[in-house]
């Protein structure tokens, strides 16, 4: 068990009064040991040398500088900062291919970002299935201005997530395979809280705590609640809501919440909170798991922590009812609309893949914002991003809606890069894909957030001005599906992007790609001459054949005609004349 | 109709009933002109009483077998069963296959049984004749005996022959699907053994028999194809595990790496895809076909076709193919007598001197 301390105060960088101080983080990316359910003693990825990873704290104005070293010896890794808009700042994002090269092992790399906004964020690894293994930490930026301040007393920080025992690269390997035909992801096992089990959180009578409520699982949403306590929702994602009262969360991996739960005036008796693992995710469910992960609001070390009463159902707060605290309008006029039909479904390699309009994201040979800046003009052409990357070019300014339809059985949290959206419409479950005739009025001040569940077989409408020029991932933020190819990529005015980056590229994120020799420019296929020509780009397996093939229609000919010529001989023996051999 | 009607079972119980129909023909056949109307009336009425003892015997013990081995199945074996169903039904698919490949040839033959039978009987009577010193009461008492075994036996045999059989084709098949087949299988072997034993148009007779036999070897041909198709869906299940089963038709249920054609339809594991299950049941139907399945079909029949220019061969030239030729091979084609067949295959017969017509002739 981890003292709480360790949270509160992870690294001693507290800027004080600076306007725009730069805060610097050296992270030393390595494998270490850790055992954090005392169940299995793993390698898992620290910083440092330790594990978990320190939480970065900055003050809303800040510059973040972030020098990463990768010692991991084995792996390439990368920093995705999630929920940071990084504005002018696209190449500072983290998705390797997308924004930057990986970071070979070996190498260093420098982020640099202004942090412009405040509230609850986390930071993770966005190489290909990384991050469960443990290079995942929250990104607290405080806020000298925050309109609730005035509500609690303290701030604590609470990560949830799940947990594997074994590494992601044997569990991706068997995950995207033709023995796993149906896609089952691979089942968490144990559920984390702050990286460990049977927490115990200080807390005095009478005080109001913000505890700012962090998934950074791979995979399970988890229900969290505070036994006898009642939570008041007040940020979700870094967008700051009205105050409002919720008994229970459901928090998908990703989401962040911050609420506010003020501690009983007696310390006669310490309570119990849950996180528990929404099972409903999981193909099957070992009888060995325990979903949960308990902690306790300690008012008195010297009370016993009663364990959790059985609840009879799961009755999670519904977030869509939040309404954000700057009440900002509905963008009721729509100038560019997306639609994304998701589903999963198997390829001829025998594995299942995830796709966005039948098509399932793979890597493009040059980053896609490398492409964006060397093609010039041609930046505007979805087509040179490639066959593969679910690719939509943006223009500045425009109000955009993606229209998500979810057909598939699963649940699945999306995460949009650079923007948080308003949520403007969410169907509930098995209602099937969006139709706008058949619709309840959209909120007038709708919920704004980056990270937003979509139900099983159903349908949610998301709006953004495109005010943010960059290259942005959409995709599900199951990492899992993430491997399987849930993304889609935003390149959001392209021309803004070449003014604000040509020619101001770090030195360490080129040369990133020149250890990796990964090209950095041309269209997708690293093509710099023909921009439409995509000879050579990474593609996916080929779709499974509808019906009968060429090799189907000679086998099956084939068989019949044996078959009809067999019973020719068989009727030309049977009818001839039984004739003896006289002799 | 997959449920209601089995056909291969109704196959086999029309092909093993049959056998026995005619056996009890000719011995019956053979009573009536041995024991001419000069006989006893009682005796011979005793000894047709014999036969039916025996018929009724060995149909009897067959029911109990029969009943063993199905409770066996569904109550020791029911988990063993469960766990490795596709072994199970691959394993009873190619034996099923082999051995109504093997007998298929005699069905179309059926006149060559009648010679056959007659010959065998002959033979056990006289044989006891010569070994016994008097006549009158002995003969009487072996035939007595006779009567009794030959059709004892020969049902006992055909019957557990129809038993092991249909748990082979029936591996798969709902409990449901078996009665009215078995019935109508034995019916209907009934009714041709008994057209046989009157003699009717022979012509299409051996039509009949040629269709039917056709028809037999598709169900065998589709029952070894869908042996090794078990098989390796096995081999698939066991790779795949819960997603196999889950995928149901879809992407997922078949092992791509192995497949030649898979359409997401017409599946006959699919309830309610009745028409696919007959096909799958009759002809080996597999809307998910792999190279397994489909080399194991089309091998299987150039194995038939093979088999049955041998036979031909051998039958028209007296040799095997390739073996050393005797100088004249006659030549007999068109117009078939059966009369002038059953004639031949009656001088062919070692020792028979049963009248080659004697069925013909006691149906007049």
């Amino acid at each position: 068990m981890l003292p709480l301390s360790t949270f509160l105060f992870p690294v001693s960088l507290l800027s004080t009064l600076a306007f725009c101080a730069t805060v610097t983080y050296d992270f030393d990316v390595s494998w270490v040991y850790a055992n954090p359910d005392g169940l299995q003693t793993r390698p898992v990825i620290g910083i440092n040398g330790q594990w978990p990873v320190p939480t970065i704290r900055v003050t809303k104005g800040d510059q973040l500088v972030v020098n990463v070293k990768n010692s991991l010896g084995n792996q390439t890794t990368s920093i995705h900062f999630h929920g940071l808009y990084q504005n002018g700042t696209t190449h500072m994002d983290g998705p390797t291919q997308v924004s930057q090269c990986a970071i070979q092992p070996g190498e260093s790399f420098t982020y640099n970002t202004t942090v412009d906004q405040p509230g609850t964020y986390w930071y993770h690894s966005h190489v290909r299935g990384q991050y469960p293994d443990g290079l995942r930490g929250p990104l607290i930026v405080t806020d000298p201005e925050d309109p609730h301040k005035s509500l609690y007393d303290e701030e604590l920080v609470l990560s949830f997530s799940d947990w594997y025992h074994d590494s992601m690269t044997d569990l991706l390997a068997s995950f995207i395979n033709i023995a796993n035909p149906s896609g089952a992801e691979p089942v968490p096992d144990s559920a984390l809280v702050n990286e460990t089990q049977n927490l115990g959180v200080k807390v005095q009578p009478g005080k109001t705590y913000m505890i700012r409520m962090v998934n950074v699982g791979a995979f399970a949403a988890q229900y969290v609640w505070f036994e006898d306590h009642t939570m008041r929702v007040v940020e979700v994602d870094g967008i700051y809501t009205e105050p409002t009262d919720a008994d229970m969360i459901y928090l998908a991996a990703a989401q962040r919440y911050s609420v506010l739960i003020t501690a009983k005036n007696s310390t006669e008796q310490n309570f119990a909170f849950v996180g528990s693992m929404d099972q409903d995710l999981f193909d099957t469910v070992p009888a060995t798991l325990n979903p949960n992960v308990t902690g306790w609001l300690v008012y008195d070390d010297n009370k016993d922590k009663p364990a959790p009463k059985t609840l009879d159902s799961f009755e999670p707060f519904d977030d869509f009812s939040l309404v954000p605290q700057d009440k900002e309008d509905l963008y009721d006029h729509v100038d560019h609309t997306i639609q994304l039909d998701m589903k999963m479904d198997n390829l001829d390699d025998g594995a299942n893949y995830a796709f966005f309009n039948d098509v399932t994201w793979i890597a493009p040979k040059v980053p896609t914002l490398y492409t964006v800046l060397s093609t010039g003009a041609n930046a505007t052409n979805p087509l040179i991003y490639g066959s593969n990357t679910n690719q939509f070019v943006l223009q500045a300014n425009e109000v955009v809606e993606i229209i998500l339809n979810n057909d598939d059985p699963g649940k699945h949290p999306f995460h949009l890069h650079g923007h948080a959206f308003q949520v403007i419409h969410r169907s509930d479950e098995d209602s099937g894909f969006y139709n706008p005739t058949n619709t309840p009025p959209f909120p007038r001040t709708p919920m704004r957030r980056d990270t937003v569940l979509v139900h099983p077989n159903a349908n949610m409408v998301l709006r953004f001005r495109s005010d943010n020029p960059g290259v942005w991932l959409f995709h599900c933020h199951i990492e899992w599906h993430v491997a399987s190819g849930l993304i889609a990529t935003i390149i959001e005015s392209p021309l803004d992007i070449q003014r604000q980056l040509v020619g101001s590229i770090p030195r360490d994120h080129l040369d990133a790609c020149r250890t990796a020799r990964v090209p950095i420019a041309g269209n997708a296929a690293g093509n710099t001459r023909d921009l439409l020509d995509l000879t050579g780009e990474n593609s996916a397996p080929g779709y499974l054949p509808g019906g009968f093939t060429a090799r189907g229609v000679v086998a099956l000919v084939f068989s019949c005609g044996v078959a009809v010529l067999g019973m020719g001989v068989i009727g030309g023996y049977g009818m001839a004349p039984i004739k003896a051999k006289t002799g | 109709m997959v449920n209601v009607f089995a056909v291969p079972v109704f196959f086999i119980c029309f092909r093993e009933c049959l056998e026995c129909s005619i056996i009890v023909s000719v011995l019956l056949a053979f009573l009536k002109q041995t024991l001419g109307p000069e006989t006893d009336a009682k005796i011979r009425k005793k000894l047709v009483r014999q036969i039916w003892v025996g018929i009724a015997l060995g149909i009897l013990i067959c029911l109990i077998i029969g009943a063993g081995v199905i409770g066996t199945f569904y109550t020791v074996g029911a988990n063993a069963f469960e766990s490795a169903e596709n072994i199970w039904e691959g394993a009873f698919a190619l034996l099923a296959s082999v051995i109504i490949t093997l007998m298929g040839a005699a069905l179309l033959r059926v006149s060559k049984l009648q010679d056959k039978w007659k010959a065998k009987i002959t033979r056990v009577l006289e044989t006891k004749d010569s070994n016994v010193i008097g006549k009158g009461r002995v003969k009487i008492w072996c035939e007595k005996y006779s009567m009794f075994i030959l059709p004892f036996v020969t049902v006992l045999r055909e019957g557990i022959e129809a038993v092991l059989f249909i748990a082979g084709v029936g591996v798969g098949l709902p409990a449901t699907s078996f009665p009215l087949a078995v019935i109508c299988g034995l019916g209907a072997g009934v009714l041709v053994g008994y057209l046989i034993y009157r003699g009717g148009n022979t012509t299409s007779l051996q039509l009949f028999l040629v269709l039917s036999t056709c028809f037999l070897y598709l169900v065998a041909a589709g029952l070894f194809s869908k042996g090794v198709w078990d098989l390796e869906q096995n081999a698939w299940v066991k790779l795949a595990g819960e997603g196999a089963a889950e995928a149901g038709d879809g992407p997922g249920s078949y092992d791509i790496r192995k497949s030649v054609w898979h359409v997401n339809c017409c599946s006959p594991l699919e309830n309610g895809s009745g028409g696919w299950g007959i096909f799958n049941s009759l002809f080996g139907w597999q809307n998910s076909a792999t190279y397994g399945s489909v080399i194991s079909y089309n091998l299987y029949w150039i194995f038939v076709i093979i088999g049955f220019l041998a036979l031909g061969f051998k039958e028209k030239n007296g040799r095997w193919p390739f073996m050393k030729a005797k100088p004249e091979a006659e030549v007999e084609r068109g117009a078939e007598s059966e009369a002038s067949d059953e004639a031949s295959m009656g001088e062919k017969k070692d020792g028979g001197v049963v009248g080659t017509t004697a069925v013909r002739e006691i149906s007049e």
